[in-house]
């Protein structure tokens, strides 16, 4: 659907970009992280043609990226505004209009994501008189009323209570289904973890990572596993012996425990079912993966330490 | 075409259907209807009516004096010396309003004084004046010379000494029609300014409240700049037109209902007094001198081009603000930038063969104003106009294309401090 080929972008003396490339699949989640200043906002602009690459390009289904195809997009920034005077339902006219539909279409689209998000009585509200939750869910449905190909959210949860994050991410998962690309820039990592199938990470203008979660988190595992168990510590310990080194362990009262080991030796994870079984009475048993959280700190900080040594 | 007709339609829409443009709409015609009308008033305040004593013991004036038919003015007369604080206590005097007192040196030294009640308009004073002097012109006639009354105005009417230009013996380009001229160009000014300052202030708000990103998503900055730019004009001329249609309305009203004999002599009985030759070359000029057929076209045209010029000033500076309070310090030198060009106008009036004048003829900074006052003083546009239109559309094209590259470069600069050599290199970025 999408694919940038070696974006640089500088300001002046400061590079905001230098030679990013990836590959967005049509009806991908994607996220697109990286710590605070990376450049996610350019590379987004970029994709949005607001801000001119210095080189590289931008293509969509194969073709070079022209104005035309702005139409496919639909875009919400990070830093979004909303004209204070206009009513809800004229900034949705306002709005659905430049992006080229006509009114009639317009007002159709405003009749379903009013009703879909149970905003009808909001329609003669001027914005100023919104809280701001609920101008983030106007300026959701202004991005999305063109029913865009193509949908690039900046930000898209900050600034509402968790159920509405949830709501949002419910209707991304819904235009994912659809059929729809969406892009996605967030430093909510547990919502970049449930809903993004692959991300890519951009940090100090460089791509640093880029891949599917699993396999990010494959990357970067650290060979720990858990163990869900009921029955007695100490008969647990000593099933494990010398192939199994405990990390941590979690009480959660009574005789229920969650421990975390490391493999020691060759040992492998059906050795230690295999030791366990009938010493303690295992719930569940799963190989720990690292956060997006941890996946992104992993990457990150090791850059940063070595930025402030030099 | 399409998004920079959308964006005007909006800018339009917020602009007339504002608050603020409603009550400007209501108010400026209300403001300046209220300032004619108390011109008006002030001019003729006091009492309408006046009873006058005059005091005349040395018999100067043998009791008679000529109202010219006036009802406003009655006289009687008193053949002894009455004091002013008689006249202003004794209770025989209270139902005068004023006392002329004429002593007997008054044919001598031509010395008179009026003590009043209260303080009559400019027009009492100016009909009293006007009767005694005459009657004691009538006196003095008799009295020094063998002349009728009828000859001794023809020898006191003063000496008119017409200066004229050989170029233009019918006097067209007189002061007087350059200040009309002038009064166009400086009305083109008053609005560029208002609804220059209004784009300014929406681009800044834009920026401030981050819009911008989202229409510049969808929209080009030029198509963004040009519909921010015709939408506000196009809501500076229908407030142009209300002030018009409120205005002329209200004098109307006014001529008809509230002063009914303002303007017309029939209704005036002094009538030499009001209608002076200045007056009636002032009335000429409005109603018979200045050729609207011509005025009012270019008018329309300097407006609109001189609007887009500094228009396309005003964006391209509200794309370079890093806050909105930056506009702040730009309303200071756009002001002198202004009052320069009104100031060029009063200069073109003044001295209009100068190089100066010509030159302010050809800048699109003060071009509006210089050509307003030729066109009202010549009889037709010659090619010179059209040469002065023609740089002013070149100057605002090029000017729309300079505003067009600070608003593509600056638009989405947040929070910065405007330097020079920022908007030097945004210049310079295409």
């Amino acid at each position: 659907m999408l694919e940038v080929r070696n974006i640089s972008k500088s300001f002046y003396r400061k590079e905001a970009l230098n030679d990013v490339s990836f590959t967005v699949g049509k009806g991908e989640i994607f996220g697109l992280l990286g710590p605070n200043g990376a450049g996610k906002t350019t590379m987004i602009r970029v994709i949005n043609r607001i801000v001119e690459s210095d080189s590289g390009s931008v293509r969509i289904n194969g073709d070079l990226m022209v104005n035309d195809d702005l139409k496919q997009i639909g875009y919400l920034p990070e830093e979004r505004g909303l004209y204070k005077n206009m009513t809800v339902e004229a900034h949705a006219m306002f709005l659905g209009r430049l992006r080229g539909l006509s009114k009639a279409d317009v007002n159709t689209k405003i009749d379903y994501w009013f009703g879909r998000f149970e905003i009808n009585d909001w329609r003669k509200k001027r914005i100023e008189q919104l809280s701001k939750g609920m101008a983030q869910k106007v300026q959701f449905i202004c991005t999305v009323l063109h029913e865009p190909k193509l949908l690039i959210l900046d930000e898209p949860f900050s600034g509402f209570d968790p159920v509405n994050v949830e709501l949002i991410k419910q209707e991304l998962i819904e235009m994912k289904a659809a059929g729809k690309t969406i892009i996605l820039s967030s430093h909510n990592m547990k919502s970049v973890e449930e809903i993004c199938d692959r991300v890519v990470l951009i940090d100090k203008a460089k791509k640093v990572a880029e891949g599917s979660i699993a396999e990010l988190q494959e990357e970067r595992k650290a060979g720990l596993y858990a163990v869900k168990f009921r029955g007695s510590m100490i008969a647990f310990v000593n099933a494990l012996w010398t192939g199994f080194e405990v990390v941590d362990k979690d009480i959660h009262g009574g005789d229920k425990f969650t421990v975390r080991l490391k493999m020691r030796n060759e040992s492998s994870f059906d050795d230690l079912l295999k030791v366990l079984i009938g010493q303690v009475k295992i719930e569940s048993a799963w190989e720990v993966l690292p956060s997006m959280q941890d996946v992104f700190i992993d990457i990150v900080q090791p850059r940063k330490e070595n930025e402030d040594e030099k | 075409m399409r998004n920079s007709l959308l964006i005007a339609i909006r800018e339009w829409k917020a602009r007339v259907f504002s608050r603020s443009f409603i009550v400007m709409s209501i108010i400026g015609p209300i403001v300046i209807l209220a300032l004619t009308y108390l011109l008006f008033v002030f001019g003729d305040n006091g009492k309408q009516e006046w009873n006058v004593l005059i005091t005349d013991p040395a018999g100067i004036m043998d009791g008679k004096i000529n109202s010219h038919g006036s009802s406003r003015v009655t006289y009687s007369f008193a053949n002894d010396y009455i004091e002013h604080e008689d006249f202003r206590d004794g209770k025989a005097y209270q139902e005068f309003d004023a006392m002329v007192e004429i002593n007997g040196k008054v044919l001598q030294n031509k010395v008179s004084h009026v003590f009043y009640r209260s303080e009559p308009s400019t027009r009492m004073q100016t009909t009293v004046h006007y009767h005694v002097e005459r009657r004691l012109e009538e006196v003095m006639v008799g009295q020094f010379t063998d002349f009728s009354i009828g000859e001794y105005l023809k020898i006191k009417q003063e000496l008119v000494l017409g200066f004229h230009n050989v170029y233009d013996p019918y006097d067209k380009a007189t002061d007087l029609r350059g200040w009309v001229g002038f009064s166009y160009g400086a009305l083109i000014f008053v609005f560029i300014f208002l609804f220059g300052m209004t784009i300014l202030r929406s681009v800044a708000g834009e920026k401030s409240n981050r819009i911008v990103e989202v229409l510049l998503a969808s929209v080009s900055p030029n198509q963004l700049m040009s519909g921010k730019i015709i939408g506000i004009g196009l809501a500076a001329i229908i407030q142009f037109l209300i002030w018009c249609l409120f205005i002329g309305l209200g004098l109307y009203f006014m001529r008809e209902n509230l002063f009914p004999d303002m303007l017309d002599p029939q209704n005036v009985v002094d009538q030499e007094l009001f209608a002076s030759a200045e007056y009636n070359r002032f009335v000429e000029l409005i109603y018979r001198g200045i050729d609207y057929g011509i005025m009012v076209p270019f008018f329309i045209l300097f407006f609109i081009v001189g609007y887009l010029f500094y228009g396309a000033l005003f964006s391209g500076i509200g794309a370079t603000m890093g806050t909105e309070s930056d506009g702040q310090q730009f309303v200071i030198p756009i002001i002198f930038l202004l009052g320069f060009g009104l100031y060029s106008g009063y200069y073109v009036v003044n001295y209009p063969e100068s190089d100066l004048a010509i030159w302010f003829y050809y800048l699109p900074f003060t071009s509006p104003v210089a050509v307003m006052i030729d066109l009202a003083q010549s009889d037709s546009p010659g090619y010179e106009t059209f040469l002065s239109l023609f740089i002013l559309i070149v100057s605002a094209a090029i000017f729309l294309k300079i505003a067009g590259r600070l608003y593509k470069n600056g638009i989405l600069q947040f929070g910065h401090r405007v330097r020079l050599r920022h908007i030097i290199k945004w210049l310079r970025r295409s």
